[in-house]
């Protein structure tokens, strides 16, 4: 094939693909119409629950579609960029989001909403650990991998086995002190797979690859240094021959940075720190900020007072998204070191950040500060989930992502211009975003600062949503966001430096935002930054959310409740009570007898779900970071387990 | 007497026998032990103590007792980012609540001491080369205010 015919191909099928997604336009005019019945309220949504399970007694089973949506499967709103799951089959979930754009979309649709009502536990597996189950398990073959929090063992099942029997456990001995450097709880939020090794990080800050087949360690990298209060908690993501994981730490005055590993040997290749001169943040010639007050030369120094940027956090804990066809690794990082803002004038870059990087080269493209010299810990690191989607009549390859700060962004992921922001829960600390200079419009009233309580900021540190990865349906064109209904008061306090040891320098306090709901599941269209349809929920989500093929919408609940949503009306189609509340995020797989599985970790713990912890006193609101008064019933509603739950028809 | 009572007698008495000669199979394996020249405890005792207390040496907290010292005590536990893990007023986070009733490592002044100036396994660092002898005293006689009317701004 010449190259011109290889460029004619290309665009032939990027047109029909442009085409497909036209007709999605249509579609989500149709969607937003209809679904503006069933929106928001508990009793509202209720209601329709009534409705739906009526017409599903009434009615044979497979007629049953909600007058809302149009027939599934006629034509798709939005699309995940193609290569995104490298080729992996439909029934198998080899990453942690599935995806390289971060989907959490499964196109299985065996389970879908006309036979849901059916869905039934297939199988349990517990991980002998308790604390906070983040994260998801991985499906390779007729393989499971699972990662507890630490000790952070990984055990794989064989589901060829009736009800899944162990193959192999790989116990690292992660040093035990890592526990008490923890900010957030013991958390792990899953392994990724490449050639034939489970590569995942521990709390001590050791990259593993494990081997799939014989359960060996092929390759342990340390990358952090417990003693400086580094730990690692996040997934890592592999592209091309480089594994790409970052720190967590940025509560006990971290420096952050993300990595690149040979993933043949474990070598580390880079680091890119996320404060420091340009060439520690791996900023070059090539790097094109879209707004001015992100261009400049050292700003990672310049925008810190004296050597401040050296305890300057933005750690890389959260997820790691990639386009493979404009080749660039996104990630955002961390709240800048110390929480109290008075003891670090000025921006605070690289913190609270969104970067594009050249994985080859870790070299920087573009980078959008989210939240400049933030005041509250509205931490950055949230997913950034990439889709291509129809604006304005014109196709945008948009990086969505719904931020701590209670601000949804969609960026032109080509150059990092903001496309719109829009507050997708109660936010008060700022009134938009200026879209001009990309900085948020801020009531100064609600800027913290040291020695004076600020009231009634929403939302609080725990944000919008937190790190609880939201899902994408190329259906429906639309995002599931986990979110939380949290407000709080704030003090900024003098804070000491000592290695190893919480740098925080706040006070706060949190408690139920207005409403009467703590959380909220939104379905939201990205396109129009606007709320579809949502359910009201008692505690804050702390799940992550899966979106299938079969319309339906996954997540679970603080209090253990693992739920089914009609994806396109957020009527709830199922739901059951697993043993503990739920924080890690659903998968969706096809077990090797041909069957649809759907599979969850029940396990509390997490930042917020840290207060189901025995070793929690409730009688100080402040304890857990603030958090305690957030959900102070939570332990009344749930225990600690960990325990994998698997459900089939 | 009942064959059953009988019976039962004679179960408490071998009961009571094998304790004393279990005590003095102790008693007599420490003698030896410590007669050859090993320290047999270290200056606190984190597990139970085997066979009957020995009056370990303890240290004293000579602040026992003094409230004039609990707000300086509070000041140190902030400052030496004590409340960073243990929570603003030690309700717990990273670190276990110190405001419970439960006790990893021992709730008397000398363990909390230990606790302090030695560290514990799952991540307490051990403080005793940063923080002088005299203000762990402090720290340790704040933490033990906790929940009592004394405690020197409680959480509110
Ligand atoms: C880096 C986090 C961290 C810091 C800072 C820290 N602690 Fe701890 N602390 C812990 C952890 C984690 C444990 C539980 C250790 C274990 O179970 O092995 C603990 C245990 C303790 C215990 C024993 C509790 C029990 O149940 O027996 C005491 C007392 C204590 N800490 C006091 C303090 C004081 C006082 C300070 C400040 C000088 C302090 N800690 C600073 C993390 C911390």
């Amino acid at each position: 094939m010449t190259g011109t015919e290889m460029t004619e191909m290309k665009r032939s099928n990027d047109e029909r693909r442009w085409s497909r997604a036209a007709t999605g336009v249509v579609l989500v005019a149709t969607i937003l119409a209809g679904c503006g019945k069933s929106q928001t309220t508990q009793e509202r949504s209720a209601d329709t629950t009534a409705e739906a399970r009526a017409a599903l007694a009434a009615s044979h089973r497979d007629s049953v579609t909600t007058s809302l949506a149009p027939a599934p499967g006629v034509g798709q709103v939005g699309l995940i960029p193609a290569g995104s799951d490298l080729g992996q089959k439909p029934g198998e979930w080899t990453m942690a989001a599935r995806d390289y754009a971060a989907s959490r979309f499964s196109p299985l649709n065996d389970i879908n909403v006309s036979n849901v009502a059916q869905l039934k536990v297939a199988s349990t597996f517990s991980t002998g650990v308790l604390h906070g189950h983040e994260g998801q398990p991985l499906v390779v073959g007729s393989t499971m991998y699972v990662v507890t929090p630490w000790p952070d063992l990984l055990y794989a099942i064989d589901l060829t086995k009736p009800g899944g029997a162990l193959k192999w456990m790989f116990g690292p001995n992660a040093d035990p002190r890592s526990v008490g450097i923890a900010c957030c709880d013991v958390v792990n939020r899953g392994a990724t797979f490449a050639d034939g090794k489970v590569i995942y990080n521990t709390l001590d800050d050791h990259t593993i690859a494990v081997d799939a087949n014989s359960g060996k360690a092929t390759w342990n990298t340390k990358v952090g240094e417990i003693a400086i209060g580094e730990t690692m908690t996040m997934a890592p993501l592999v592209v091309g021959n480089k594994v790409f994981v970052g720190n967590s730490g940025a509560e006990l005055g971290v420096r952050g940075w993300l990595a690149a590993l040979d993933l043949g040997s474990g070598k580390i290749l880079w680091k890119a720190y996320s404060t420091g001169s340009d060439s520690d943040v791996k900023i070059g010639a090539d790097f094109k900020p879209f707004y001015a007050s992100d261009r400049g030369k050292d700003l990672g120094l310049h925008t810190w007072t004296g050597e401040q940027w050296k305890l300057g956090g933005g750690s890389v804990w959260g997820w790691l998204s990639y386009d493979p066809e404009l080749k660039l690794l996104y990630y955002a990082t961390a709240n800048p070191g110390v929480w109290n803002p008075d003891m670090r004038p000025g921006d605070n870059k690289w913190s609270m950040t969104i970067f594009a990087r050249d994985p080859e080269t870790g070299n920087a493209k573009w980078a959008y500060q989210i939240t400049p010299h933030d005041a509250w810990d509205y931490d950055g690191v949230n997913e950034n989930i990439l889709i291509d989607q129809p604006m304005n009549g014109q196709m945008r390859k948009i990086l969505f992502h719904a931020d701590r700060n209670g601000f949804a962004y969609t960026l032109d992921r080509a150059t990092g211009e903001v496309l719109s922001a829009a507050p997708f829960v109660i936010t008060n600390w700022a009134k938009g975003i200026d879209l001009k200079t990309g900085r948020p419009i801020e009531d100064p009233a609600k800027r913290t600062h040291e020695g004076i309580v600020v009231r009634d900021i929403c939302p609080s540190s725990t944000g919008g949503k937190d790190q609880q990865p939201a899902a994408f349906s190329p259906r429906t064109g639309l995002v599931y966001i986990p979110a939380h209904n949290v407000c709080m008061n704030y003090e900024g306090v003098e804070a000491n430096y000592i290695a190893g040891t919480p740098y925080v320098g706040a006070s706060v306090k949190m408690y139920p935002g207005p409403g009467g709901y703590r959380g909220e599941l939104l379905a939201w269209d990205p396109v129009h930054q606007r709320k579809v349809c949502s359910v009201l929920e008692d505690m804050p989500l702390w799940s992550g959310v899966l979106a299938t093929g079969g319309d339906l919408v996954f997540y679970g609940t603080m209090d253990g409740w693992f739920k089914a949503i009609d994806a396109r009306t957020c009527t709830e189609k199922w739901k059951m009570k697993v043993a503990s509340g739920i924080v890690g995020a659903p998968i969706a797989y096809r077990g090797p007898d041909g069957k649809e599985y759907i599979a969850i970790y029940a396990g509390i713990g997490g930042w917020m779900g840290a207060v189901a912890d025995p070793n929690v006193s409730l009688d100080d609101p402040y304890t857990a970071l603030g958090v305690a008064g957030a959900v102070p019933d939570l332990k009344q509603k749930s225990a600690e387990a960990g325990i994998l739950y698997v459900f089939t028809l | 007497m009942t064959l059953g009572e009988r019976l039962a007698a004679t179960v408490a008495l071998c009961a009571l026998l094998a304790l004393i000669l279990s005590v003095v199979a102790c008693e007599s394996r420490d003698t030896k032990e410590a007669s050859a020249g090993a320290q047999p405890f270290s200056t606190f005792a984190i597990g139970p103590q085997p066979g009957p207390d020995r009056g370990l040496p303890r240290a004293e907290n000579p602040y026992a007792n003094d409230k004039t010292v609990l707000a300086d005590g509070r000041r140190l536990f902030n400052w030496y980012n004590c409340s960073g893990c243990h929570g603003d007023h030690a309700g717990g986070g990273m670190g276990p609540s110190l405001r419970d009733s439960l006790w990893r490592y021992g709730g008397d002044a000398p363990s909390i001491f230990a606790s302090i100036n030695e560290g514990r396994q799952f991540g307490m660092p051990a403080w005793g080369t940063k923080i002088p002898r005299d203000q762990i005293w402090r720290v340790v006689t704040y933490i033990q205010s906790l929940r009592t009317p004394d405690e020197p701004d409680p959480p509110r």
